[in-house]
């Protein structure tokens, strides 16, 4: 009798996560799967009715669905290789001796803990096309004869919001690839010296082999939350001009709060959902094919 | 054993707490003399200067009534109201615009207040036209009217002087002026100064319909039909666009120039004229002195139109405390307490008997503003407006200001949102 109780117990012990999960993780997304197979116009709340497929078949029909899926696509490929280029740069010079590579580090911190929409104000008025600091260096050193409307142009727009997410971003990736690089030992750098092996070399045979599992978690989280996140799009254009920054989730946002609409937003939410599995899915199993080969 | 006792203790002593704490409420509610709350909901730039004194004096003649005001970010204003109707917790009174009235009627949420209006003294003291304006197409007055402004036309007065120009009075006048002001000081080969700022992000219908809706285009004809792709329609729809596409009168910001970029290009000087209403004129006016003057919009080819910016109260369905709550609607209607709400505001009041007490350094600005009283208009009463000017509105103009959609595929487009 006494072996039963203990196979209880473990149980016991995650109930209460399991319950906290359930209530805020598996309802909502029951729910938004049970939106999206509805006509549900939240201001008309005596018009809902059961639709079935049809707001997936509309989003497949949808020109800005396909306008924001591939936006999202550019959104989360550059941020996530421009947050990994910088961030590997800076963790590599923050991972040298000087002696002010304490308060270095801290400030490194400062545009991830900056709250978002403060990031988006700073960047939309540093982008600002009629007093913005960016025209006004750019003009100053002869990089550009007059002031451009970063923002205002559907060629610039996007990569614009991409450029301060990725300045937002970065600091997390140097943090990871710091601990990472922290965590090889010195010995090895030392033994391939002996054996003649140069910078490069002890670069791309001991460096980069030894952070692949801390790059893979860094950036299997960061493709996640540079999917999802909105707040400095929707604070920087709001999705404009016309439809040059829509991505997914905006578009998800729009829908929701603007037409409110909240059948077609939830569907637009599961889709990305499920684009964001494919995608992660295959990512991790690309990784894990890469390390059982090595 | 021991553990299993000492938990049953816990539990008994939470539970008889929690009962003993049901009881006290169960004797404070059957008091008589409970206070009301009347919950509400508003936004206001600047709450300090003038919501806590109202609220204080309002308490004080309503004994037995409290205001629990809370201010809500303008931004998201709509979507938190809205989702707190569907979730059956909306404030008792809250702040509205004309343009979610169809949307909150649909959602059975607003309180019909023709009862209680008509045993109010006030009523005779405010704008016969605002009531009208207000009034739902159902035939009923859910909305207190709270404040209204009127969009005119600002003009920099030192640039019209300096080219030896009078404020336009027609659209003809107004694309030559335009032109004139547009000026490269510098000799760049780029303009320094534009002869008139668009609005081109959200909020920016007002400056279309100035010249799209005086011009012939209509949401809807006198049939209900649409109004906005017949061949005048989308010809002032094209001199519209073309102000900025091909006369490029309007800086290259246009697309996404929202309300801070449209005062700020004005009081730093990149653009000559601009419109918006009263609700700016003391910040002009602290910048640019006498520099900034106002008139009436450019009359259009079919007349003219120009945006009546409203805002009111309205007291919800779900309130307990209704009669409470349309005293404070009332209250704040009123003149006297109109005024002091204005005064923090910026904008203009619904009191007749308030007609001439606006600050003497602003004349100019409430004359434009009284002028263009006689050809203000509204959007149409559609479910859809909401989502018109918040999402489709900007995102269309936007395409077109870019180029990326012609000016007839733009009044298709917004045809076609209403016909959806």
């Amino acid at each position: 009798m006494p072996k039963k109780r203990l196979d209880l117990f473990p149980y016991v012990l995650i109930a209460p996560a399991v319950f906290a999960a359930t209530l805020v993780v598996l309802i909502p997304i029951l729910q938004t799967a049970g939106m999206s197979f509805m006509n549900y116009l939240i201001y008309k709340p005596k018009a809902r009715s059961f639709i079935g497929l049809k707001n997936y078949i509309t989003a497949l029909a949808d020109p800005v669905f396909w306008i924001s899926i591939r936006h999202t696509v550019v959104w989360i490929a550059g941020v996530i290789s421009l947050q990994l280029a910088l961030g590997f740069g800076a963790a590599l010079l923050l991972n040298r001796n000087f002696w002010w590579r304490g308060i270095a580090r801290s400030l490194i911190l400062i545009p991830w803990v900056t709250p978002s929409v403060i990031t988006a104000l700073m960047w939309r008025w540093m982008y600002d096309g009629n007093r913005g600091v960016i025209n006004d260096l750019l003009v100053r050193f002869g990089f550009l004869r007059h002031y451009f409307p970063w923002l205002s142009n559907d060629k610039t727009a996007l990569v614009s919001v991409m450029v301060a997410l990725m300045w937002q971003g970065f600091p997390f990736f140097t943090i990871m690839i710091m601990a990472g690089l922290q965590s090889i030992p010195s010995s090895l750098y030392e033994a391939a010296m002996v054996d003649g092996a140069g910078a490069v070399t002890r670069f791309v045979k001991i460096t980069v082999p030894l952070l692949i599992p801390i790059l893979f978690t860094t950036i299997l989280l960061r493709i996640i939350w540079v999917a999802n996140s909105l707040d400095i799009i929707f604070v920087m254009t709001g999705g404009g001009p016309g439809y040059s920054t829509y991505t997914l989730p905006l578009y998800s946002y729009v829908k929701a709060y603007k037409a409110l609409d909240f059948g077609y937003a939830a569907t637009l939410a599961l889709l990305l959902a499920a684009l964001l599995a494919v995608v992660v899915a295959g990512y991790v199993a690309k990784v894990l094919s890469t390390e059982d080969s090595q | 054993m021991k553990r299993i006792l000492s938990v049953l203790c816990l539990l008994a002593m939470v539970l008889g707490t929690a009962l003993a704490e049901g009881q006290g409420d169960e004797k404070s509610g059957a008091k008589p003399a409970a206070p009301q709350t009347v919950k509400f909901w508003y936004h206001f730039d600047n709450p300090e200067t003038a919501i806590n004194p109202l609220i204080a004096k309002f308490e004080m003649e309503n004994p037995g009534i409290k205001i629990v005001a809370e201010r809500v970010d303008w931004g998201s204003y709509y979507q938190k109201l809205v989702t707190a109707i569907a979730a059956g917790t909306p404030p008792d009174v809250s702040q509205v615009k004309l343009w979610w009235q169809p949307q909150l009627v649909e959602m059975d949420a607003l309180e019909p207040l023709d009862p209680y209006l008509a045993k109010w003294a006030g009523k005779g003291d405010v704008f016969d036209n605002v009531w009208k304006l207000t009034k739902h197409s159902d035939g009923k007055q859910y909305y207190m009217p709270l404040q209204m402004v009127i969009l005119y036309m600002y003009y920099r007065t030192d640039m019209f002087k300096e080219l030896g120009l009078q404020p336009p009075k027609t659209r003809d006048e107004f694309l030559d002026v335009a032109k004139k002001l547009t000026r490269d000081l510098n000799k760049d080969g780029e303009p320094d100064v534009y002869g008139f700022g668009i609005r081109g992000a959200k909020g920016g219908h007002d400056w279309w319909g100035t010249f799209a809706l005086s011009s012939g285009a209509r949401f809807f004809d006198a049939n209900g039909k649409s109004g906005l792709t017949t061949p005048k329609a989308i010809a002032a729809n094209e001199w519209f666009i073309d102000l900025y596409r091909k006369h490029k009168v309007s800086p290259p910001t246009t697309p996404t120039d929202g309300f801070k970029e449209i005062i700020a290009n004005m009081k730093s000087g990149k653009t000559a004229m601009t419109i918006h209403h009263i609700g700016s004129a003391k910040e002009m006016d602290d910048a640019l002195g006498e520099k900034i003057s106002a008139c009436p919009v450019p009359v259009g080819t079919e007349g003219s139109w120009t945006s009546f910016g409203d805002e009111e109260n309205a007291v919800f369905k779900a309130s307990k405390v209704k009669d409470a709550a349309f005293k404070w609607v009332a209250f704040l209607a009123t003149a006297e307490n109109n005024a002091i709400w204005q005064k923090a505001s910026g904008q203009v009041s619904i009191n007749v008997s308030n007609g001439d007490k606006s600050d003497p350094k602003l004349a100019r600005f409430m004359k434009a503003t009284v002028d263009s009283m006689p050809f203000a208009g509204v959007l149409p009463a559609h479910q859809k407006i909401a989502e018109f000017v918040d999402a489709v509105w900007p995102t269309v103009t936007g395409q077109t200001l870019l180029g990326q959609i012609t000016p007839e595929e733009m009044m298709r487009a917004f045809e076609k949102h209403f016909q959806n």
